[in-house]
This record gives structure tokens, C-alpha cells and sequence, in this order.
């Protein structure tokens, strides 16, 4: 009751929040000032093609537009295309652009004029084989773009898709910038010095990499108020965490959680939660016979207190989970309870499937002790994951199950899951895009080096679902067979599902009318602004 | 004249074997690099092309030879050119990015090293002076500890003091920070790895030893029964060498103290870089940086040859 309570009461505040910030200001008084704000690093690269980094990936919200966006309320709206039209099949989408858009100055000190075709060539470039993309996957459903008129321009499908029209919000890039306009690779010096349409252009990259935008006057969108946004790349999350406090900057993306009670005194700083599409768990691998037998995954996540795992290294920032997608997502459902910690009923599961506790107070079968390795990716400095890592394997001596925990690099744990499958459990995150699309996880066709489902679970009836839902059009449809999915995922037990963390960013309380985006996060910055006495 | 020839023999001889080693060292790390885990393709395809076949189109695409050895050559006569090829992360020119992060890598190295120096030698020539003095020992174990400090540690000790204490955030931020400590920002990682590299407890002891030997060698003595200055007589052998001795030997520990140094100072530089290149698999920068390394550790050591070449002169040499 308490928690279906909350969230309206927060929405209250918020709402109270924005309405006395936007009297306090009148029009004029919201231009000017930096913002600077700290990042985890140095951006890769500053075009939304070849970059694949969560840097970039905010960075070019702030430089590119897509031909739609996505608004507050996330509705579809109109950016770089005024108006579309879709046939009756699903597989025609035409759209009209604006014609009062001008690129970003380029090296040839000429703002260039907005087309269409730059629309096909950022298709065509995406879709080049020699462009290395993250994108390219994502877009195969297009067949391909024809230009119609200077401002038109028409994409055919292969296939009618669901929520097609969200899909069209890749960012263009433009024609003329690029070394060469059929493909993009990071060796073109286009990925350095970006040519974009966006509020904000780049204005300078200092010699201690920090990133200076300046505000685009010329924005079909209108001036953003702040003039310059200035990204500040920190090597440590406990200098950056400092740098907040001590006003050296304005803003954190994503706070660590361990900063959170710290910050949270702090009157100076406001903690904005935002939503993230993801969620941590262990996973299985099925090949294992130990770990074929669901009742003995079952008792895994029995047998683990996710509850008191999350409260004490996490600080509660974050919710349980009961099934394989977001509980951010449409398609979660509700009515799944994540399970109880309760190890006598993880015993119990344990006997019947056939062990006993040997004189080492290890479970065994057939003379085999229960005895299985554990692989962790070493990530960013990361404590609270090797807590809940020390943790899981605690709780599981209890019940008699040994875990050898391996910590690996990044790139030496992703070969050994991903590619030579050479695990019993793993420990990892999913982030999601708000397709909810969750074949790749459980699909048996996805089996196989490099896909993602490493733990070989196969099941013709999941498969059955799982096709289904990709193929539907009907959205009310999709949802039903997701909550199936989930139920049945969830008594499955391919993986130990944890939780979700909320994000949080935190920023200096001058910042005002402050809408953060899930992942692109800077979608909404034109409007922010800084409270004019406070500026520096 | 006969000096100048000899030290450009010794010249030509060092390069000769430096460049023999920079291709060792060379050959080893590209092994390194290619048989451990993980390539820069998975790194930039984030799991996004899952299969195999369009990981090996991307690699045709890009036109890269197959073959380890086809790797390491097409590589290698790039370098003979000049050529240190183009990082894979952001695809700028290697060369560029070392020589733009390698000036402010070298004076936080030459810093730190001054910094250990200034804190090491007075203490090796007092203690080296005064052996029966009380202070001798209290001087001793201040110089153990101070080595024995963890660098990250002392680093954010730093940090907050200074901002907790002083009101200054000790991090370079160009464009947001006010320009007034601009020296304590470039002095402070300086003195924190120079003090907690671990450098000033060998720098003692070494320069001690040598110093009280050579203050206890025959012809100190006759110096000294004769009235004249021992310094003149002793300080080629009993401090010049070994304080040369004991600087280049610890450039490569210093330069991997950098590398954390700057992490936590948020300082652009090598250390940083090859940090990031190493997670991201970014073969050419790795190498890169790898090599201009092994030619600042040379470099070093070559320094070291020519200081003693000068000092010393040949007919002492052939007389050892």
C-alpha cells in the first residue's frame, strides 16, 4: 500500500517544484551562464554513428537531432520532420522536413541548409558495411530511402513494425561533412570536429579534454537558455563526487550509489532519480546438468536475502524484480512477486532434486559435490558489486553450495561467457531501449558464440511466445503474451533476477526546469536554465 | 678530442642496442596484446554484431592481414615511416596524442623525481656525516614511511585537505576553475607522487651507502689530514654517480606511479591514456605508448652513461 502511495505523492511535488520555478523568472532572465557538469571519462567520439559510448551518446543529444523525438511525456514529436505519413500496410513511412534548418557552421565556414538528402546519406552511411555501428542492427527492418523532393523523403520497410515511427529518432548527420558520404568510419575526421543540427555545437576541446559547447543561435527549436554546456571528463568517481560538493561542478550524470547519503544532506544539491531500462541478475548455464534442473535455480534465488542485499549495498536505491524485463518497462508484470528469501524451502527444493549434504557440508549427487564457479567482470571501481558477488556466495554455503568466485577483466569475462560459454553462473546487467525486446535473451536461436543467450536455455514454448510477440503489431496483444512471458520466465529461473537501481542525478540547486531522458539524458536541456544570480 | 670520440662511439653503440630492444620490447607486447583476451573490434561492436561472420566482415572491411606477423609487420614499417598509426577509440593519430600528453607525463616524472631528490638527500648526507648523531635514525624511519605511504591514498588525502582546509579544489579545470591556484594545481600531484612513490627510502639508503664509503675511502682521508676540501674529492664518486645511479633506475617505477597520479588528479597524460587504451583494446595507442616508455627509460639510462663518461675520466675506467 505505502509503496503504490509514493510515486503520487512525489509526482505532487515535482509538479509544485516546476510551476514555482517557472514564475520565479520571466523569459529574458533565463539566458546565459555555464553549466559545467562532470563525466566518467572521455568521449570516444562525438558522432552518433561510431560512437557506442554512454558519453557520446549524451553528448550528441546535445548536437544532433533525429527526424522525430521523443518528449516528456513520451509522446512522438516532431524534430527535424514536420509531418509524416504512414500507409495502410505499415511498411510506407513518408515524411516532410523542415526547410528553415541550418547545419552547425563546418570547416568550411558555411552553415549549410538542411535536406533531405542528408537523411538517405545518413541511412546509407549507417548501413555501409564499412561503417562500424551499434545502429546497424537496429535499423535492418528498413529496405530502403528515396528521396521525393528537396524536404521529402520516403523509407520502405521489409516489414511492418510496431511503434515504427519511434524508431526514426537516429540522428542525421550531414552529407557535405564527411570525408567520405558513403560510409563513417572513426578515421574521418568528422567523428572529432561533429556537424550537427542540434542546440549546441562544439565550440572548443581544452588540452585537459574538457568538452565546450556553445548554445546554437540559429536552433529551429529556438535558443537554448544556458549559453555554454561544458563536459568535464573525471578519471574518479570520488574526485568528481568531491568536485560536486565543493561547487567546482554544476551537475553529475549518474551518481555512485555509495555518494547518495552524502549528497542527500547536502541542501546546496538536488538528487533527480530518473528511470534506467535495467536490471541486474545471475545467470545460468544450462549446460551445466547441475544447473539443468530448474528446482535447483529455483532454490539459488531462495536461498539469497535480495532484500537486505539491496539495503545495505545499495541503500535501498532501487527496486526487486520478479521476471526478465524492466520494471520501468510496459511490459513488466506487476502481478509476478519477486521470491521470498527462504532457505528452508531452498533445502528442501535441493533434497528433492536429489542431494545431500556430505560430511563437508557440501550438497552432492551421484558422489558430484555442488561446487560451481562464478564469473564477475571487473567493472570501474565498482564495490557494491563485489559485495553482493561475496554475498550471493555466502548465502549459498549456508544451503551447501560451494561458489568459487573469478573475478575477470571487461574483456577477458565477455570471451568466457559470451564466446566459449565456459562458466557455471555469471553475474551481469541488461540495459534495455524501450522495445522491451527480450528475444535474444531466451530464444533458442540465439544460441551460439557472440549471442546472447550464453546460458543455452532452450524451450520450444518460449521460443513460441517470444516469436509471437516480436511478430505482433497489435500493442495491447504484445503486452499480454510479455506478461505471459514473464510469469513463465520467472518459474523458469534461467536467471536469478535481482533488481533495478535508480539513477540519480545530482546538480547544483541554480539549475532550474531541470527533464532528464532515461539514457540520452540531455533531450529536454534547452529548456533548462540557470537562476540569473548564481551564474558564474 | 679523444672524450668527444668516445662518447659518440658510446653513442652510436646505445642507440644501436636501444633500437635493438625497442624491437624486442615491441615484438613482446604485440604478442602480449594479441594472444590475451579480447580485441578492439568486440570492444567497438559492444556485443552488437553477434555473429561471427559479420565480426570477420568488419575485419575485411577494414583490410586488416589476417596473420599475427602480418599484423606486427604492416605495423612496424608504418613505424619505420614515422607512422604510429591512429587510435581505434577516437581515431586520431597516436603520434599526436603522445607527444601532446607525454610533455605534461614528463614534467610530473622529472617533478617528482626532484621532489624525492630534495627529501632524500639531505637526509642521505646527514646521516652519511653524522653516523653516531641521534637524529640519525628518527630521520631514517621518517624517510620509510613516507615510501611507504599508498599513492592513491595520500592522493585523496590531498585532495580533501586541500578543499576541506584551504578552499581549493586541487584539479585542473580549464575552463570552469578560477586561474588564481594554478600552481598549487600543477604542483600538488608532483609532490604526492614524488613523496609516495616509494622512491625516497632507496634514494636514502643508496646515496648513504655510497657517500660513507667513499667518505671512509684512503685518499678522503688524505685529503681531509691535508687540510683540503673533502667535497671536491668526494663528490663525483660519493654523490654525482650514485644519485645518477639512483634516478634512472627508478624512472620506470615513477612512470607507473603516473599513471595513477593523474587518475586521481584527473591530469591528461600517458598514464591516463594507456589506462583507457588498455580497457578499450586500442592496439596502436597500447604500442604507442609502450615504445615512447622503453625510449624515455633508455633515454635515462643513456643520460646516466654520458654523465659518468664525463665525470670519470678514462684512464680511472681501465685502471677498475
Amino acid at each position: 500500500m505505502i509503496g503504490k502511495r509514493r510515486p503520487a505523492m512525489q509526482l505532487f511535488l515535482v509538479v509544485l517544484l516546476a510551476w514555482s520555478n517557472v514564475s520565479a523568472f520571466t523569459e529574458s532572465e533565463r539566458y546565459g551562464g555555464a553549466l559545467n557538469y562532470g563525466e566518467y571519462g572521455r568521449a570516444s567520439t562525438f558522432d552518433p554513428i561510431t560512437g557506442n559510448d554512454m558519453i557520446t551518446l549524451r553528448m550528441t543529444e546535445l548536437l544532433f537531432n533525429g527526424l522525430v523525438g521523443i518528449s516528456e511525456k513520451q509522446e512522438i514529436v516532431s524534430e527535424l520532420a514536420k509531418s509524416w505519413k504512414i500507409t495502410d500496410n505499415g511498411q510506407v513511412y513518408t515524411f516532410v522536413l523542415r526547410d528553415d534548418v541550418l547545419w552547425h557552421k563546418g570547416s568550411d565556414g558555411i552553415a549549410h541548409r538542411f535536406t533531405a538528402d542528408d537523411v538517405k546519406a545518413t541511412f546509407d552511411v549507417m548501413m555501409h558495411p564499412k561503417t562500424i555501428t551499434p545502429l546497424k542492427v537496429r535499423y535492418e527492418f528498413i529496405d530502403k530511402v528515396k528521396v521525393i523532393a528537396k524536404y521529402k523523403v520516403t523509407f520502405y520497410l521489409k516489414r511492418p513494425v510496431l511503434n515504427g515511427l519511434a524508431k526514426f529518432t537516429f540522428k542525421i548527420i550531414p552529407r557535405h561533412a564527411l570525408r567520405n558520404p558513403e560510409y563513417l568510419t572513426r578515421d574521418d575526421p568528422f567523428v572529432q570536429h561533429p556537424v550537427g543540427t542540434g542546440p549546441y555545437y562544439i565550440k572548443k576541446i581544452t588540452a585537459a579534454n574538457e568538452v565546450i559547447f556553445q548554445a546554437n543561435d540559429k536552433y529551429f527549436g529556438g535558443r537554448p537558455y544556458i549559453d555554454n554546456f561544458v563536459a568535464l571528463p573525471f578519471a574518479d568517481q570520488n574526485v568528481m563526487n568531491q568536485a560536486l560538493a565543493f561547487n567546482t561542478i554544476d551537475m553529475v550524470v549518474q551518481v555512485n550509489p555509495r555518494h547518495i547519503p552524502e549528497l542527500q544532506g547536502d541542501k546546496r544539491i538536488v538528487l533527480k532519480p530518473y528511470n534506467a531500462l535495467s536490471y541486474a541478475f545471475f545467470g545460468y548455464n544450462l549446460r551445466n546438468p547441475l544447473l539443468s534442473d530448474k528446482r535447483v535455480r529455483k532454490a539459488f534465488a531462495l536461498a539469497i536475502n535480495r532484500k537486505e542485499m539491496l539495503k545495505s549495498f545499495f541503500n535501498d536505491q532501487g527496486t526487486l524484480i520478479s521476471g526478465p524485463f524492466a520494471p520501468g518497462s510496459w511490459a513488466y508484470n506487476l502481478d509476478v512477486k519477486p521470491l521470498p528469501f527462504d532457505q528452508r524451502q531452498a533445502r528442501e527444493l535441493l533434497s528433492e532434486a536429489g542431494f545431500q549434504m556430505n560430511s563437508r557440508r557440501i550438497l552432492e549427487k551421484y558422489g558430484k559435490e555442488l561446487s560451481l564457479n562464478l564469473k564477475v567482470p571487473i567493472a570501474k571501481e565498482n564495490e557494491a558489486l563485489k559485495r553482493v558477488v561475496l554475498a550471493f556466495k555466502g548465502y549459498l554455503r549456508r544451503i551447501g553450495v560451494k561458489i568459487n568466485v573469478q573475478f575477470l577483466e571487461w574483456q577477458a569475462w565477455k570471451e568466457a561467457i559470451f564466446l566459449r560459454q565456459d562458466f557455471d553462473i555469471m553475474f551481469a546487467q541488461w540495459v534495455f531501449d524501450d522495445s522491451a525486446d527480450i528475444s535474444s535473451l531466451f530464444h533458442s536461436g540465439e544460441i551460439g558464440p557472440w549471442k546472447n543467450n550464453f546460458g543455452g536455455y532452450s524451450n520450444a514454448h518460449i521460443d513460441r511466445l517470444i516469436t509471437e510477440a516480436k511478430l505482433t503489431l497489435d500493442h495491447e496483444k504484445r503486452r499480454t503474451i510479455n506478461r505471459r512471458l514473464h510469469r513463465e520466465l520467472a518459474e523458469e529461473a534461467p536467471y536469478t533476477f535481482l533488481w533495478t537501481l535508480t539513477n540519480y542525478a545530482a546538480y547544483n540547486k541554480k539549475l532550474r526546469r531541470v527533464a532528464i531522458h532515461p539514457y540520452k539524458f540531455f533531450s529536454y536541456s534547452n529548456k533548462w536554465f540557470l537562476t540569473p544570480d548564481e551564474r558564474n | 678530442m679523444l672524450t668527444i670520440r668516445r662518447i659518440l662511439l658510446v653513442l652510436f653503440k646505445e642507440i644501436f642496442f636501444s633500437l635493438m630492444l625497442l624491437f624486442g620490447v615491441s615484438i613482446v607486447i604485440f604478442n602480449i596484446l594479441y594472444f590475451s583476451p579480447g580485441d578492439p573490434f568486440s570492444h567497438l561492436l559492444s556485443g552488437q554484431l553477434t555473429d561471427v561472420s559479420a565480426r570477420e566482415n568488419v575485419v575485411n572491411a577494414l583490410g586488416l592481414p589476417s596473420s599475427i606477423s602480418g599484423q606486427f609487420f604492416s605495423w612496424l614499417v608504418n613505424v619505420l615511416q614515422g607512422n604510429l598509426g591512429t587510435s581505434l577509440r577516437t581515431g586520431k593519430p597516436v603520434l599526436d596524442e603522445i607527444l601532446l600528453l607525454g610533455s605534461n607525463t614528463l614534467f610530473l616524472t622529472i617533478g617528482s623525481l626532484l621532489v624525492a631528490l630534495l627529501i632524500s638527500l639531505p637526509i642521505a648526507i646527514f646521516s652519511a656525516l653524522k653516523t653516531s648523531s641521534f637524529f640519525v635514525w628518527p630521520l631514517t624511519i621518517i624517510a620509510y614511511v613516507l615510501s611507504a605511504i599508498p599513492l592513491f591514498w595520500l592522493g585523496y588525502i590531498v585532495i580533501y585537505i586541500s578543499t576541506e582546509y584551504f578552499g581549493v579544489f586541487p584539479i585542473q579545470l580549464g575552463f570552469a576553475a578560477s586561474k588564481t591556484n594554478e600552481t598549487i594545481i600543477i604542483l600538488l600531484p608532483v609532490l604526492v607522487l614524488g613523496i609516495a612513490s616509494g622512491a625516497i627510502s632507496e634514494m636514502v639508503r643508496y646515496i648513504r651507502e655510497e657517500l660513507t664509503r667513499v667518505l671512509n675511502e684512503d685518499y678522503i682521508r688524505t685529503a681531509k689530514a691535508k687540510g683540503a676540501s673533502i667535497w671536491r674529492h668526494a663528490f663525483i664518486e660519493g654523490l654525482l654517480m650514485p644519485i645518477t645511479i639512483v634516478l634512472t633506475n627508478k624512472v620506470p617505477f615513477i612512470l607507473g606511479g603516473a599513471i595513477i597520479v593523474e587518475q586521481i588528479f584527473n591530469r591528461p597524460g600517458l598514464g591516463r591514456m594507456a589506462w583507457q587504451a588498455a580497457q578499450d583494446r586500442d592496439f596502436p595507442v597500447i604500442m604507442g605508448i609502450t615504445l615512447a616508455a622503453a625510449i624515455l627509460v633508455r633515454l635515462a639510462f643513456l643520460l646516466q652513461r654520458m654523465i659518468f663518461m664525463l665525470a670519470i675520466p678514462p684512464h680511472q675506467i681501465n685502471r677498475k
